[in-house]
């Protein structure tokens, strides 16, 4: 079984992030980064599946600067065999369709039967990028998936709709997945396998944009006006209480 | 008249006594040292590991803990029985010795008795007296151990062999005094005199009659005889052996520095295996601390896990890896002992402080604990694997934002070294005191103080990341040293000359682990820093009386010995110390330590709370702590106890702050 997880290195979301110069986008310094949440259940949901059908090759691929292997190596860590970094510095400025053509070049030739990826990225936050892959590749894709199940050749998954309800959809390989919150609990790599991915394959390519000229463009990007100020409430806690209910009469319409 | 007596009497002296008596006396040596191969056999099993250097340290210890009882007499009652006992026993093993000497050997070979005369009357008053403490003593811990019968005290059988076979051997000892003294030495004051038990037993047994003291002195000496060397044989298959165990292990005691973890080899390319789960992963001396253990409790009963209904008792862990050893050696220590015991420990260091035997309880659950982090990728629950994923990306366990780490010093003037290298002091802050709001206050303390000794003071900053401590302790010994070569390469980097922390983890861990990693910058804590600007005047301070009460974090005190110079500083403040029942190294964990301050506490009591309610026994208003895990735990523990009106926890720095003269403030 072959396997492709795609992953994005994002900033710590408890980072202090600034505005670029250009008003565009975040400013890359003082940011402490990571790999984007959905994507690391992405490889565990990978990882686990090797587990269970033990004959399974698992390449991790990830596109920006230089400091990405940090999370490929992650990845590698947690149990994926070989690592592809697309160096691409720019990447953070390219949208979705262009990073998707990226994927599906290095995939159309290789015979992928599942693509895990997370179901969109904690900065950017487009999640069309898995969508696309699969559209270029001419395969399906199911998203926001909180469950997996692989059975003799068959997927299962469970996918999360809005206000809670499930619906479980079947598949059949190649299929990209998406995924989100709850479908797992990544692992923490063990040390051995930390000693181990240093030593897997990491492939770098320079990045084949496929000739896409630009369709969007991010015009500016800013935090939002604060709007007033919290309100703390102090007293005893009927009081409180009573305090509450008033302030959601007057000012919401939850209790309407 | 001739003070002395008979040796061998009515025994005799031939071939007939001495063939049989040392025949007997080769067998039981034989089924002694076949015992002491046994086992040096299973200690074998475990990794290699030096405790034989600082030979002259070494065995000055040991003679120490074991001739003088140090240890053992830190514990009155029970301690002090055992204390007397083992003095008087020794004592009679002198005695015995000396008889041996003069009538085996001196006196049969070239004529000479020296039992006679004054030393003679000295010895068999001696002796007298000995066996009579011995048997008091003894009675009293059967007293204790039969019928008081403490919780938590494990009886086996051989306990009541222990017991049986030593009151045996006294009694005996005595009985045959008495029958003999019957025959020679009570019509003879002035001699019997010198034996009074002796004597006592004598006038007992007079009604007998010459015969029949005779068949019964000869019937008894044998049966001493054959007592004493059956305690030989046994030795070493019984908790006897501990008469050997517990003293080499004050031999093979950790020389130190207190609490320092041994640091695991990383760049080994070949180890495929970190930590233990299995006895052969343990090293020699852990499976020796099985057979050095008395269990005396002694840890058990100052374990806070233990007390608070977790399943952790650091003696029943020792003990755990002497039954594997013994009986099932390839059975899976973790298993065995069981996580949730494992998880528990807060490395509070109170169970190891108080061990008569030398026992080192907290490296062997942290060896547990890197198999299940390093090997298994497992920890006691999804918040720490997040806190170490944090701290991973951000260099704190919190989960801030690692460039904002130095923001809270930036009202207070106070630069990163990157920006300003010229200083008196680092600051190692820590994470706490870097992200934590009620934290922040102490550092803030804590910069004024020496802004107002004209101190000047820098900070890493952005540059600071967690020492390591609670990952190492939760066994991330990856993450650790990953930290700690960061932390000592950016330290020198700056020509630091003296480091001062306010937490007491970052202390101990930048002044005794990073040695390995040739860290040798002077630390001090801020506790001792300060004692020491106000002692030498820089730091001028109004007294104000208050009545407080005192915690000794487990870093500051049983880590670290200081115990003084915090209760100075505090006096020197106008405050009275109100101590809690059990103070300085035998004061109870606030439960933040061992890595717990990132777990949450699920099973049992709340260990904090308990610390906090001993807190407000004390019926004084604050409770004064100087880390910042500690006072975590003590906001956390008066609104779990429900005493917020009732105790105040703060820092020692905060209450100086306060009372800085107004000229220099």
């Amino acid at each position: 079984m072959n396997i492709l997880i795609c992953i994005k290195q994002v900033p710590d979301m408890e980072s202090k992030f600034k505005i670029n110069g250009e008003g565009t986008w975040y400013d890359r310094a003082d940011l402490a980064w990571r790999m984007n949440e959905y994507d690391e259940y992405a490889v565990e949901q990978a990882v686990r599946l090797k587990e269970q059908v033990k004959d399974a090759d698992l390449t991790v691929l990830c596109i920006g600067p230089d400091q990405v292997t940090e999370s490929i190596k992650k990845a590698l860590a947690m149990g994926c065999d070989r690592g592809v970094h697309i160096t691409d510095p720019d990447s953070s400025q390219r949208e979705p369709i262009t990073i998707a053509t990226m994927i599906a070049g290095f995939a159309k030739d290789k015979n992928f039967d599942i693509i895990f990826t997370g179901m969109q990225s904690q900065d950017r936050g487009s999640a069309q990028v898995g969508v696309m892959v699969a559209e270029l590749l001419g395969i399906p894709a199911v998203t926001t998936i909180v469950d997996f199940a692989y059975d003799n050749g068959s997927i299962q998954v469970k996918r999360e709709l809005e206000g809670g309800s499930k619906a479980l959809v079947t598949a059949t390989a190649p299929v990209v997945l998406t995924c989100q919150l709850g479908l797992n609990t990544p692992r923490y790599p063990t040390l051995p396998n930390i000693m181990k991915a240093k030593k897997k394959e990491l492939l770098a390519l320079s990045p084949d944009t496929g000739g896409i000229d630009a369709r969007q463009e991010t015009t500016a990007c800013y935090f939002p006006e604060k709007k007033g100020g919290g309100l703390v409430l102090e007293g005893e806690i009927p009081e409180l209480a009573d305090k509450l209910i008033q302030l959601l009469k007057e000012k919401t319409s939850v209790l309407a | 008249m001739e003070f002395t007596r008979e040796i061998y009497w009515n025994v005799g002296h031939g071939f007939a006594t001495l063939a049989p008596m040392y025949g007997l006396l080769l067998l039981a040596v034989a089924i002694f040292v076949l015992g002491l191969v046994k086992r040096l056999k299973v200690y074998r099993l475990g990794q290699p590991l030096d405790r034989t250097d600082q030979r002259r340290e070494r065995i000055k210890h040991m003679l120490e803990t074991v001739l003088l009882q140090t240890k053992v007499f830190r514990v009155p009652g029970a301690g002090t029985a055992h204390a007397f006992f083992f003095w008087s026993f020794f004592v009679l093993f002198i005695g015995t010795t000396l008889i041996v000497l003069q009538a085996d050997f001196s006196d049969l070979l070239f004529g000479i008795k020296f039992l006679k005369g004054t030393f003679y009357k000295l010895f068999s008053l001696t002796l007298d007296l000995a066996g009579l403490t011995a048997i008091l003593m003894l009675a009293g811990l059967l007293v204790r151990r039969y019928l008081v019968r403490p919780q938590g005290l494990v009886t086996k059988g051989d306990d009541a062999l222990m017991h049986g076979l030593l009151l045996a051997i006294l009694i005996t000892g005595f009985l045959i005094e008495g029958a003999r003294m019957a025959v020679t030495e009570l019509y003879v004051p002035q001699l019997a005199a010198w034996s009074p038990v002796g004597w006592g037993v004598a006038t007992l047994l007079a009604g007998v009659g010459e015969p029949g003291l005779r068949t019964l002195h000869i019937g008894l000496w044998w049966f001493h005889l054959l007592l004493a060397l059956a305690f030989i044989a046994v030795l070493p298959y019984s908790k006897f052996r501990h008469i050997l165990t517990t003293s080499a292990n004050a031999f093979f005691a950790d020389r130190g520095p207190i609490g320092k973890l041994g640091t695991v080899n990383l760049e080994d390319e070949n180890t495929e295996k970190f930590g233990a789960n299995e006895l052969a992963d343990l090293r020699w001396k852990d499976i020796f601390d099985a057979d050095a253990c008395t269990l005396c409790k002694r840890c058990q009963d100052r374990c806070p896990a233990y007390a608070t209904g977790k399943p952790l008792s650091p003696m029943q862990v020792v003990n755990q890896i002497g039954e594997i050893a013994f009986t099932k050696p390839d059975a899976n220590l973790i298993e065995t002992i069981g996580r949730e015991a494992i998880w528990a420990c807060t490395t509070c260091r109170a169970c190891q402080d108080i061990c008569p035997a030398s026992i080192e309880h907290v490296g062997k659950i942290v060896e547990m604990r890197r198999n299940l982090v390093l090997m298994e990728g497992e920890f006691p629950g999804e918040e720490v694997m997040a806190a170490m994923e944090q701290t991973e990306v951000n260099g704190n366990p919190l989960g801030m934002g690692y460039a904002s780490r130095g923001d809270w010093a930036e009202p207070l003037g106070v630069k990163p070294l990157s920006e300003d290298p010229e200083v008196d002091v680092l600051y190692f802050v820590g994470c706490y005191a870097s992200f934590d709001k009620r934290n922040i206050a102490v550092a803030t303390s804590f910069i004024k103080l020496c802004q107002a000794a004209g101190i000047k003071v820098g900070i890493l900053g952005k540059e600071e990341k967690c020492c390591g401590e609670p990952m190492r302790k939760m066994g991330n010994e990856y993450l650790y040293q990953t930290l700690a070569m960061e932390t000592v390469e950016i330290i020198k980097g700056y020509g630091v000359k003296k480091i001062v922390t306010t937490c007491p983890h970052c202390f101990n861990t930048l002044t005794k682990d990073y040695r390995d990693f040739d860290f040798d910058i002077e630390v001090v804590p801020h506790a001792l820093f300060l004692e020491e600007l106000v002692a030498g005047g820089k730091l001028p301070v109004k007294a104000e009386d208050f009545a407080c009460t005192y915690h000794d974090s487990c870093y500051l005190g049983r880590h670290n010995g200081l115990y003084d110079a915090p209760r100075k500083l505090i006096r020197s403040m106008g405050g009275r110390i109100a101590e809690m029942a059990k103070n300085r190294d035998q004061a109870f964990c606030c439960s933040a330590g061992g890595g717990r301050i990132l777990a949450e506490e699920k099973l049992g009591e709340r260990i904090n709370v308990k610390r906090v309610q001993m807190a407000v026994e004390t019926g004084a208003g604050q409770l004064l702590a100087n880390c910042p895990f500690c006072l975590t735990m003590f906001e956390d523990g008066v609104k779990g106890a429900n005493v917020e009106e009732q105790l105040r926890p703060r820092d020692i720095a905060e209450v100086l702050a306060e009372r800085i003269t107004s000229e220099n403030a």
